[in-house]
């Protein structure tokens, strides 16, 4: 055992020494190789249930299937996992900014877990974000055990998702473009080796296991001069139906926070009701891959006003699943709307001019999808680049752009922020690299207070603290009880100038008297951006810091201001 | 609503070139470019939010630090009043006797204020030299409605421990509801005892109308 470790110890450190990019390559093909075979096994593992289930679909109580799988779900994150419910998305990147990526292990399985019973029982949500969540938990913790510093880990953190989303879409940079783009948010030479290998590698897995990928076979892909202003409107629909799916998903989440039913009737009422929707229209359930797939290769028969209502079915049960209970990712349900918005623009407009030398219905499919996505996740280049591997070329990267940018700016015009940033800048946790929010909550208040400041009891007289002045570089002075040592008040100098300068002041004036007892104070678990509010707010320079009583120290703006910058430059250092 | 550079840099608490360079660097939503600014408020606050930045369109003016009124000293004797002849043989005897005397003061606070006002003087003479002390309590009294400095001409000289050790004949009560009137007032009457005289004038028992009159002349030399 020893000698294995000897052995370790060495290899590690050759391999540290000699280059820190060279150690993250080889631990992110590793996080790679492994989220590829989680995303693999989830993925076999939906499939596998499908067929299991399916000839249970034809009986009567069908629809309580969600309802069960949403309870077994919620069951096992609530009391076994013991997780938050939600896709887990918005918690690694929280984590990616203020943790430095460090995710528990048990992450890196309890989303498989509980999305496969979500979906696998029928629930409409996609197995991405769970994947997404155990890689990236699988790269945190592999850097856990190598020992790596932050900056390392948050490159392992991508690797494990970029691994996951190349792994179960079989798209090696769709998987380097959604790890950089949404997670981590920062284009560094330093990342974006490890993670394109780790996408690779997580594609490769996938293929290994699954030598025919049914998921979305190459589709030729043949655009016309027509299909450039189509794909305008296409956009312009596209990014509306974004923004209704996005809200659509909030309301009825905080609907469901709202009333205070236990979890197992919500989970059970949620389930229900997206089985009800699915007894009517199967294509609402589970995560979708078939339909999307039958979409795609132009076998889909529903007429134009069935289409426009399975839109609004699939968002309305996405919402239900994912609100009221169950666990999974958004993607899937976003590939599924945005193929149906895709075929239903394509629909209505062979309505109005049938004579129109348009692409497929297949093509508007794959071009919806990228609308959908760029509008819902406001990531134009995942969207752009998982369609362009999905059709293996790029012939149609011109509508694809514009689908794309033109969503995305749309809705993000009318929904400011995209479904996976909203929660975190709701809670004020939405900190990219460089950002003022990331460099403030960086910063603790122990970093920045002055705790060298000689303090005067409230009993001094005047002239004794004009002798203590006469010495003293200080411009503020705390001032405390002499026996309890509480603190009462400051004392600033500049202050006080008007009466240091009278003589005939000094022996009738105790310094309880000129103290200002009125001073705003914090205390050390305050945030920085609080504080610095405050200080605004009060127009103040220099703050007293006051924990239990005590007079802790003082912090004061040219200090923050010095520690900010350095922290800007080391933030935003490129590599 | 539209807002100029000027009203803008206002707001934002930074000078009007600042605006303008975000303006040039397209950070700012601007309404009419040109020589003349223009934003509009709505557009602002959006802006605003989305930068986390504490904007207060409603309300043009930040809250300034109130500033409280400070009292001449001449008002502040007018409201404590000026007493002649006041008994007593030592420190304790003299102050209950002026206490008395003062009308401001509630009398249920009297024996209070006078434990305070004899407390200090144990602490630290406030007996200032030339036979004047200047008694006051260290703490505020929230009870006062008005800030009050009272005269006391003693009957009888008394021993007040003072700085050049004669004894006190004149006592100046400085009693006050908020301790920044306190010191300006103490520090107002610090400034007056420093005229040579004055303090003749005040030997001399003059009446408390030329008294405040002469206060009323002296403080307004006063520099500060």
């Amino acid at each position: 055992m020893s000698k294995i470790k000897n052995w370790y110890k060495t290899i590690y450190h050759r391999l540290f020494h000699l280059d820190d990019r060279l150690l993250l390559i080889v631990a992110g093909s590793i996080a790679g190789i492994c989220s590829g075979l989680a995303a693999v096994a989830l993925r076999l593992s939906l499939e596998s249930v499908l067929e299991w289930l399916h000839p249970l679909r034809h009986y009567w109580w069908a629809f309580v299937l969600p309802a069960v799988g949403a309870l077994l779900s919620s069951f096992y994150l609530e009391k076994i996992a013991r997780e938050g419910a939600g896709h887990g998305v918005p918690e690694v990147i929280y984590s990616v900014s203020r943790y430095g990526g460090l995710l528990r292990f048990r992450s890196s399985y309890s989303r498989l877990i509980s999305s496969f019973l979500t979906i696998g029982s029928g629930g409409s949500a996609g197995p991405e974000a769970p994947v997404v969540m155990s890689g990236s938990a699988i790269g945190s913790n592999l850097a856990k055990f190598l020992g790596l510093n932050d900056r390392q880990r948050i490159t392992l953190v991508g690797c494990g998702t970029a691994g996951a989303i190349a792994s179960i879409f079989n798209a090696p940079i769709a998987g380097l473009v959604f790890s950089i783009e949404v997670l981590l948010g920062e284009w560094k030479f330093v990342n974006i080796i490890p993670i394109a290998i780790a996408a690779v590698a997580g594609a490769q897995v996938s293929q290994a296991i699954i030598p025919e990928q049914v998921l979305f076979i190459h589709q030729p892909f043949d655009i016309m001069f027509a299909d450039i202003p189509a794909s305008l409107g296409l956009a312009i629909m596209t990014a509306l139906i974004s923004v209704v799916f996005t809200k659509t998903l909030r309301k009825v989440g905080k609907f469901s926070q709202k009333n205070s039913l236990p979890l197992w009737v919500r989970a059970i009422i949620g389930g229900s009701t997206v089985g009800l929707i699915g007894i009517s229209m199967p294509l609402v359930l589970g995560e979708g891959y078939h339909f999307i797939q039958s979409m795609i290769s132009d076998t889909f028969s529903l007429g134009i006003f069935l289409t426009f209502v399975a839109i609004f079915a699939k968002i309305f049960a996405t919402a239900m699943t994912l609100g009221w209970g169950g666990s999974g990712g958004i993607f899937a349900p976003c590939l599924v709307i945005g193929s149906l918005t895709g075929i239903a623009f394509h629909k209505t407009l062979f309505f109005f001019l049938p004579s129109v030398g348009c692409a497929s219905q297949g093509a508007y499919a794959l071009l919806g999808m990228t609308g959908i996505i760029s509008g819902v996740m406001q990531a134009p280049l995942t969207g752009i680049f998982l369609i362009v591997e999905i059709t293996g070329g790029y012939e149609a990267i011109l509508p694809l752009i514009l689908v794309s940018s033109i969503s995305s700016t749309m809705s993000q015009y009318l929904e400011p922020a995209s479904f996976y940033f909203k929660e975190l800048m709701e809670r004020g946790q939405f900190m990219r690299p460089g950002t003022d929010a990331r460099i403030l909550s960086d910063l603790s208040l122990k970093e920045l207070i002055d705790i060298n400041y000689v303090k005067v009891s409230e009993n001094m007289v005047f002239r004794d603290f004009i002798n203590i002045i006469k010495r003293s570089e200080q411009n503020f002075f705390p001032v405390i009880e002499d026996e309890t040592q509480v603190y009462k008040g400051v004392i600033q100098i500049n202050a006080i100038r008007k009466y240091a300068l009278d003589p005939d002041m000094y022996d009738m004036v105790f310094l309880n008297q000129i103290m200002d007892t009125e001073v705003i104070t914090v205390s050390l678990e305050e945030d920085l951006l609080d504080v610095i509010d405050r200080m605004d707010l009060h127009n103040m320079d220099n703050i007293p810091v006051v924990e239990n009583e005590r007079f802790i120290g003082m912090i004061a703006k040219t200090k923050i201001l010095d520690l900010y910058r350095r922290e800007l430059i080391m933030q935003t250092d490129i590599k | 609503m539209e807002l100029s550079v000027f009203d803008l840099s206002k707001y934002l608490g930074v000078v009007p070139e600042t605006i303008e360079r975000w303006v040039r660097q397209g950070k700012l939503p601007v309404s009419q470019k040109g020589i003349n600014y223009r934003f509009h408020t709505k557009e602002l606050q959006k802006w605003a939010d989305k930068h986390n930045i504490c904007l207060n369109l409603s309300d043009k003016k930040r809250p300034e630090k109130g500033k409280e009124s400070i009292v001449p000293l001449s008002i502040a004797v007018e409201n404590g009043g000026i007493h002649f002849n006041v008994p007593g043989n030592d420190v304790k005897s003299v102050l209950e006797a002026s206490i008395k005397r003062i009308s401001a003061i509630p009398d249920d606070f009297k024996t209070d204020l006078l434990a305070r006002l004899v407390q200090r003087e144990q602490a630290l003479s406030t007996g200032v030299g030339n036979g004047i002390a200047i008694p006051h309590p260290r703490e505020q009294l929230r009870y006062l409605h008005d800030s009050i400095v009272s005269i006391s001409f003693l009957a009888n000289p008394v021993d007040y421990k003072a700085l050049d050790s004669k004894p006190v004949s004149i006592l100046f009560f400085i009693l006050c509801p908020a301790l920044k009137i306190h010191l300006h007032l103490l520090s107002a009457l610090s400034f007056c005892l420093r005229n040579h005289e004055f303090i003749n004038f005040l030997n001399s028992r003059p009446d408390p109308d030329q008294l405040i009159e002469e206060i009323e002349i002296l403080q307004n030399t006063n520099p500060i």
